[in-house]
């Protein structure tokens, strides 16, 4: 832009108009891709591992960050273990209003090297990726000492390269709700999906929508027939009769009336509001919908069952929940071993149970009575969690889970046919396991 | 126009001291902003294109390779690309169209006098001050199979739609999308518009009324060329917004039913995959096909506006 003449002369109005223009147009344009680029990752380090011993003679401050404490189970948890320590001082940072914003700033403050937080709560899917990037303490050893009190199907989720990533804090696994004076409690999935297209007010809602809880809702399903999208070896195993059947399976499931269209467009919320209208016989949803659902006309109708076996095979899940990954900056990793340590006893997991809803990673918890009078469907739950596998285990998982979610919702939505999605699921995530 | 106060400076022969003296102040005067300018705007893009030209390891920390353009090949190889560039432009195409008629229309319509224009004008902006991610989950709810309000009042109508999965099937996720844009924007359109419309003189259309033309005739051939200028205007930040579209369709569909855009696969890549290289590949081409999409504009945009300038002269 001629920014060094001094005068504009008048015939040029047009010109300097459109340059203006112009210059508008560059410059909005600009700011787009300024917002585009990410860091770049920092060097590699090997990973030290924390001591578990350490806990005992730990303290100083302790800053434990992640996700918007929505139940109040972080800060809760700090400040018990303050008082309970008496050394060490505990607290809470919310660091982001949802899992995937919380996810971007975990991410910024470990690229960064930043020693503001010396604990994460991390979702059980990003502890292989945070781990391959050298960024979180090496906790074989604290969790091995505390195993006898861990359910292993959640210490599980920890696990990358053999080694234990994280200590599990609380867990999570899908249930079926459904209505007892309607349809009968789900044995397997095909009866539940017979009984479901039965009537009109029996349907089944589930959460369809093209997102990672598509990948949860068919996993479940492809685990309890037996599939698995990696083998032990972590080669890619997905291309199977399991995945074909259950994906012909599910999009009968549609056509027949079995599951209602809608369900392309729910997530979570939506398949629980849509329930709550009463029109519906079952639902896969999480734990805490049965609060929810206690509130409204439907909670002397409705009861709760774990998630059913394929025929023939048994019963799983997928894991949900959350684990406590330590900073491989953080500057009080004794502190952090010791608010693990006080996190993760069986008494304090029964308050994750009593006091904040949560489902706990120590067994015993679920046949306490306290626990049983406030969480009626800790059995079932249990059933759950302890049939339950982690998701595919892997540094690239956010884009094996893309190839499984949007080829399955190719299927559902009739855009493609199940032999095009097997392949392409395959090539897909064969493709992100050879990711740089 | 000030014509003869301002000097005249087109001959470079007579470039004098005092000219180069004032330029140079000009220089220093500038250099601030342009520092600035260089700081948030040049910096980021030089090391946006930088990041694109080559691949971070997502498996090993702090492994990184110079690829040069493999990152743009294989973006415009792919078909997820090419699929999100046509829905962008079709989502583009349609949305800012509607909004420009609409627009015109409700300008047209704020411009009259009546009672009450003060606090419609205000009002009509509401739409605009809300945030679009709140506006998305509201159009969500709305559309909702069984239970949302437009489906329900569809259906209670006897009119066809009730029975729709709208977000759930193509075409219908498209239109769903393309109204939430077109309900939150038109008024923005409509407020340049109107802007447009008032430095219209007066003495033009009575003018018209003189020689006898109808309401229509002057319409078409007063207004609306005259509105040109202020329409292509907000056709171009319309334009370049609705390119960039991205808080819609992913909480919308998230990408489903065909209403993916380059913004969200770009997102994709660079935070969820933490595919740094390829993401900022998809940025920049984004940003290119926005910025050749403006300079398109800007030349038929200059056109009319130099036409206008001389029929003012």
């Amino acid at each position: 832009m001629d920014l060094n003449r001094p005068a504009l002369p008048l015939q040029n109005k047009a010109a300097t108009n459109r340059k203006a223009l112009a210059a508008t147009a560059i410059a909005a344009a600009l700011l787009l891709s300024a917002c585009g680029g990410g860091a770049a990752p920092q060097g590699a380090e090997q990973a030290a591992a924390a001591d578990p011993a350490s806990g005992a003679n730990a303290s100083g401050a302790v800053n434990i960050c992640g996700v918007k404490d929505a139940s109040g189970i972080y800060k809760g948890t700090a400040e018990a273990f303050t008082k309970a320590n008496g050394k060490v001082t505990a607290k809470y940072t919310e660091i982001g209003a949802t899992t995937d914003e919380a996810r971007t700033q975990i991410v910024q403050r470990l690229e960064g090297k930043s020693t503001e937080c010396d604990l994460f709560v991390t979702d059980v899917i990003w502890t292989s990726e945070f781990a391959s990037q050298g960024w979180l303490l090496d906790q074989t050893k604290l969790v091995e000492a505390n195993k006898d009190r861990l359910i292993p199907s959640t210490v599980e989720t920890t696990k990358y390269q053999d080694k234990y990533w994280g200590s599990p804090f609380f867990t999570n696994a899908g249930l079926i709700y459904y209505q007892k004076d309607k349809v009968a409690k789900p044995e397997t999935w095909q009866q539940l999906y017979a009984e479901a297209a039965k009537a009109p007010g029996n349907g089944y809602v589930y959460q369809g929508k093209q997102y990672e809880g598509l990948t949860v809702n068919f996993l479940e399903m492809l685990y309890s027939a037996g599939g698995e999208v990696l083998n032990d070896q972590g080669d890619v195993t997905i291309d199977s009769k399991e995945t074909r059947d259950v994906l012909n399976f599910m999009s009968d499931g549609l056509k027949n009336g079995s599951a209602d269209r809608a369900v392309l467009t729910y997530n979570e919320d939506p398949a629980r509001l849509a329930y709550e209208s009463g029109d519906f016989g079952y639902q896969r949803n999480w734990p805490h919908v049965y609060r929810l659902l206690n509130a409204t006309p439907l909670a002397s109708s409705f009861d709760v069952a774990p998630l059913p076996a394929w025929e023939g095979g048994k019963a799983s899940g997928v894991l949900g929940g959350w684990n406590l990954a330590i900073s491989a900056h953080s500057t009080n990793q004794a502190g952090a071993v010791a608010f693990i340590d006080f996190a993760t006893t069986p008494d304090w997991q029964k308050h994750v149970a009593m006091d904040y809803s949560q489902a706990p990673v120590n067994e015993a918890a679920y046949s306490d009575p306290s626990v049983l009078q406030k969480m009626p469907f800790a059995t079932e739950l249990l059933a759950s969690v302890k049939g339950a596998k982690p998701r595919p285990i892997s540094p690239v998982y956010p884009q094996i889970s893309q190839a499984i979610y949007k080829n399955v919702y190719a299927v559902l939505s009739g855009t493609a046919s199940t032999e095009e999605a097997v392949q392409k699921m395959a090539e897909e995530i064969t493709a992100a396991k050879a990711s740089f | 126009m000030a014509l003869k106060t301002i000097p005249a400076s087109r001959g470079p022969a007579k470039t004098s001291g005092r000219d180069r003296a004032e330029r140079k102040l000009a220089f220093r005067m500038t250099a601030p902003s342009l520092v600035i300018m260089a700081l948030v705007a040049a910096v980021p893009i030089g090391y946006a294109i930088w990041l694109s030209l080559n691949q971070y390891s997502v498996r090993t920390a702090g492994l990184s390779r110079f690829v040069g353009l493999e990152n743009y090949i294989n973006a415009l190889a792919s078909q997820e690309w090419w699929a999100a560039f046509g829905q962008t432009f079709l989502f583009a195409g349609l949305s800012v169209s509607l909004e420009l008629i609409l627009g015109t229309a409700m300008a047209l319509l704020l411009n009259l006098a009546f009672k009450g224009r003060a606090v419609l004008r205000t009002v009509v902006l509401l739409p605009y001050a809300i945030i679009t991610v709140v506006s998305a989950i509201t159009w969500q709810t709305m559309f909702q199979p069984n239970m949302g309000l437009v489906t329900n009042v569809l259906s209670a109508l006897g009119l066809p739609g009730g029975d729709v999965v709208w977000l759930g099937e193509h075409g219908y996720a498209m239109a769903v999308i393309v109204m939430a844009d077109v309900w939150k924007t038109t008024p923005f359109a409509a407020l340049i518009i109107l802007a447009g419309l008032q430095v219209i003189s007066a003495e033009t259309y009575e003018a018209a009324e003189l020689d006898g033309a109808s309401k229509w005739q002057t319409f078409v051939n007063i207004t609306l060329p005259l509105l040109r200028p202020a329409i292509v205007l907000a056709a171009i930040f319309r334009t370049m917004d609705a390119l960039r579209v991205f808080d819609l369709p992913f909480v919308l569909t998230r990408g489903a039913n065909g209403t993916e855009s380059m913004s969200m696969l770009a997102y994709t890549q660079l935070r969820e995959n933490r595919l740094v290289g390829e993401g900022s590949a998809l940025s920049i081409l984004t940003f290119l096909t926005v910025m050749v999409v403006s300079v398109i504009y800007v030349r038929f945009a200059g056109g009319n506006i130099r036409d206008v300038a001389k029929e003012e002269q």
